[in-house]
């Protein structure tokens, strides 16, 4: 179990004619990842989605907040301690192409970090050989094809898969994977997409699942949870499924009014919601005001906090949260 | 030289027998195998494709811009008011890039230069097409800037890492359109976008699409976008057209089993989401697309001797067509073989 209460991340942008310019990236987020759960962070880029993924693998700090892995709080212990926690973390990055090392055959890349592995548990070497063809037969594919070759040599799919191989070596708990499938061929992506759910199931590890794509959220588990995150805040979240069929906050029903629909199989949900182009910001306002097609007065000044309110299943953060009905629905087939 | 117009209305283009090579150590092999594709005037084509496909290649074709390694070995690319683009060289091909076809290049939004301003570019752009009059080039450029929802003079006046992405690509577009081409040619042209903004270029590429009266192809790896905006669809596979047809008609009841697999791989927001499944295998490259039968039958779950050494034949049915063994036996439709491609490669 990890979590995270108030991660508040805030970049500093140099150059330009004013000099340097605070960028807030995260704005007090708290998040829960349940053992052998599902949790999607969903947005546009930029909104802050990647930053978070990145410390919760350990990969960067938060300005303030408090990351919590297995009740041990982060903050409490020094960067050498906190090591053998975020090792639990792993994260899978968007590009296979630059994740592995060209130089390297895949026996290579795998057989570091295992020998490692062998070490701390006093295992024998030989150990380190047999788990690197078990973790790739895990992962779908054939150790005896790939283990002698080089990343050029395989498809992008097969490198994705090589990636969660080499993650699993130390044992995770949680896998990150930031737009794991944005590269790879489109016949393919569902592949990469089943085998984490698969090893959801199997190996009881939980996925965080950071996309712009919600229909692949959905894929990896219907029963898991999804985070809808606007510049740096979280706007509404709850389960994927009443999130995707019944959104309350405006941005959610954009970003799903926002993807395509297949004509001919679908038609397009009646309330669909188009972003207005922004104009100008409210310092103290909802941070979508500026786009948001139903802002009031009160949008402008004040800004909602998550929360609950009346009887819908998942939590907001809006002053006028109102179900829509943007999703396409499909036509019945003839 | 006369000076070069446009026709009154937008262009057709007819591609027949269209075959791409690239040299490689292996000899050279074919990306695109015998295409037979017609863009009829005023609508959007989709081709539909995963890397490897030959979308790109043929789409580059239109230009005569295929760059060596590769070479046009055969076929014909007719464009109205142009003639075979194949044929076509030196300074007369040059002028019609760009004033007959508008190319909107795949990362269009990287692809701008950095040490120049938007303005420069475009000023550029009509110096090396002898345009006379620069200042009204300028103001075209900011109409349509502005139709696609930006402050035009601003845009002219920034740099490239002063615009946001989905900025960058709407200045790609009015690049291609500036110089009144009515053939625009997008590849790919959401990639790397968000949501959102994909929504908005897709709304952009079709009002422009019919307030200019123009004929546009879109390349594309997601059949989500070319349902949004195509009229037509084509999806290729391993240098070939799979199936092609009316976009609506190919999505509701596609016939070739690749259409239907890609389909059936993407995960939807309702019904059943785990109906959607992987199609097995993986797509070819260069290197080992199959000289011989189908390119897809390593895949196919409908696979048959015959599949192995016939070059599926073209089965043609009003304004659909497919290119599958498997679906020769219609419904009482009478299939018309077209001849098969691909067998004479040098």
């Amino acid at each position: 179990m990890i979590s995270g209460t108030g991660i508040t991340k805030t970049f500093t942008q140099r150059g330009g004619v004013l000099g340097a310019r605070e960028v807030p990236a995260l704005r007090g987020v708290d998040f829960a990842i349940p053992k052998g759960g599902a949790v999607s962070f969903i947005g546009e880029s930029g909104c802050g989605k990647t930053t978070l993924g990145r410390i919760i693998a350990g990969l960067e700090t938060c300005d303030s907040g408090e990351i919590v892995i297995d009740g041990v709080a982060m903050s409490s212990l020094s960067h050498r301690r906190r090591q053998p926690y975020f090792r639990r973390v792993q994260l899978i990055h968007q590009d296979p192409y630059s994740a592995l090392n060209p130089t390297r055959t895949i026996h290579q890349a795998l057989a570091a970090p295992l020998a490692l592995r062998a070490r701390q548990t006093g295992r024998p070497r030989s150990w380190a050989d047999e788990r690197a063809r078990e973790l790739l037969g895990l992962v779908g594919l054939d150790p005896g094809y790939v283990l002698p070759r080089y990343p050029h040599q395989l498809s992008g799919g097969m490198r994705q898969r090589v990636v969660i191989a080499r993650a699993l070596t130390v044992d995770p708990e949680v896998l990150v994977a930031d737009e794991a499938v944005s590269m790879i061929d489109v016949s393919l992506r569902l592949g990469i997409l089943a085998l984490l759910k698969d090893l959801r199931e199997r190996l009881g590890v939980s996925v965080l699942f950071i996309t712009h794509d919600v229909a692949t959220a959905r894929y990896i588990g219907t029963d898991g949870e999804l985070y809808v995150i606007y510049r740096g805040q979280v706007v509404e979240r709850g389960p994927v499924e009443s999130v995707i069929s019944a959104p309350v906050h405006p941005y959610t029903q954009a970003l799903l009014s926002a993807i395509p629909v297949l004509h001919g199989l679908e038609s397009p949900g009646e309330q669909r919601v188009v972003p207005v182009e922004a104009s100008g910001e409210h310092p103290d306002g909802c941070l979508f005001a500026p786009r948001c097609p139903f802002r009031t007065e009160r949008c402008e000044r004040e800004r909602p906090a998550l929360g609950r309110d009346g009887d819908v299943p998942q939590e907001h953060a809006c002053f006028h949260p109102e179900r829509r009905s943007v999703v396409a629905v499909p036509v019945s087939r003839r | 030289m006369a000076p070069e117009q446009s026709p009154p209305g937008p262009p057709g283009v007819r591609i027949r027998g269209l075959t791409v090579v690239y040299r490689t150590p292996a000899g050279e092999l074919p990306a695109v195998s015998g295409v037979d594709l017609d863009l009829a005037p005023g609508t959007i084509t989709g081709v539909v494709g995963e890397s490897g496909s030959g979308k790109s290649t043929l789409a580059l074709s239109l230009l005569n811009a295929v760059q060596p390694p590769g070479r046009i070995a055969a076929g014909s690319v007719e464009i109205d008011g142009l003639g075979d683009v194949v044929a076509l060289g030196g300074e007369g091909l040059r002028r019609a890039r760009g004033r007959h076809v508008g190319y909107v290049f795949q990362a269009a939004q990287n692809s701008l230069n950095p040490l120049k301003t938007v303005g420069k570019q475009v000023l550029d752009l009509g110096r090396s097409h002898g345009v006379e009059d620069p200042r009204g080039l300028l103001a075209d450029a900011r109409d349509l800037l502005g139709r696609m929802g930006l402050d035009g003079a601003r845009v002219l006046d920034s740099y490239q890492h002063e615009l946001s992405g989905g900025m960058r690509q709407r200045v790609g577009i009015m690049l291609a359109l500036v110089l009144n081409a009515r053939l625009v040619v997008l590849d790919e042209p959401t990639t790397a976008l968000d949501m959102i903004t994909q929504a908005t270029i897709l709304r952009i590429v079709r009002e422009v699409h019919a307030e200019r009266g123009l004929t546009t192809l879109v390349i594309t790896h997601d059949l989500g976008v070319v349902a949004e905006v195509a009229d037509r669809l084509a999806v290729m596979y391993g240098g070939r057209v799979a199936e092609q047809g009316p976009t609506r008609e190919v999505l509701a009841g596609p016939r070739h089993p690749y259409t239907r697999g890609l389909l059936g791989a993407i995960p939807r927001l309702v019904g059943d989401i785990g109906e959607a499944r992987a199609l097995p295998g993986r797509p070819p490259t260069l290197a080992d697309i199959p000289a011989d039968g189908c390119v897809f039958r390593e895949r196919c779950p409908l696979r048959m001797d015959v599949c192995e050494t016939g070059s599926p034949p073209v089965v043609t049915r009003g304004s659909r067509s497919a290119a599958c063994h498997a679906v020769r036996d219609g419904d009482g439709d009478r299939p018309a073989v077209a001849a098969a491609t691909g067998e004479d490669q040098a």
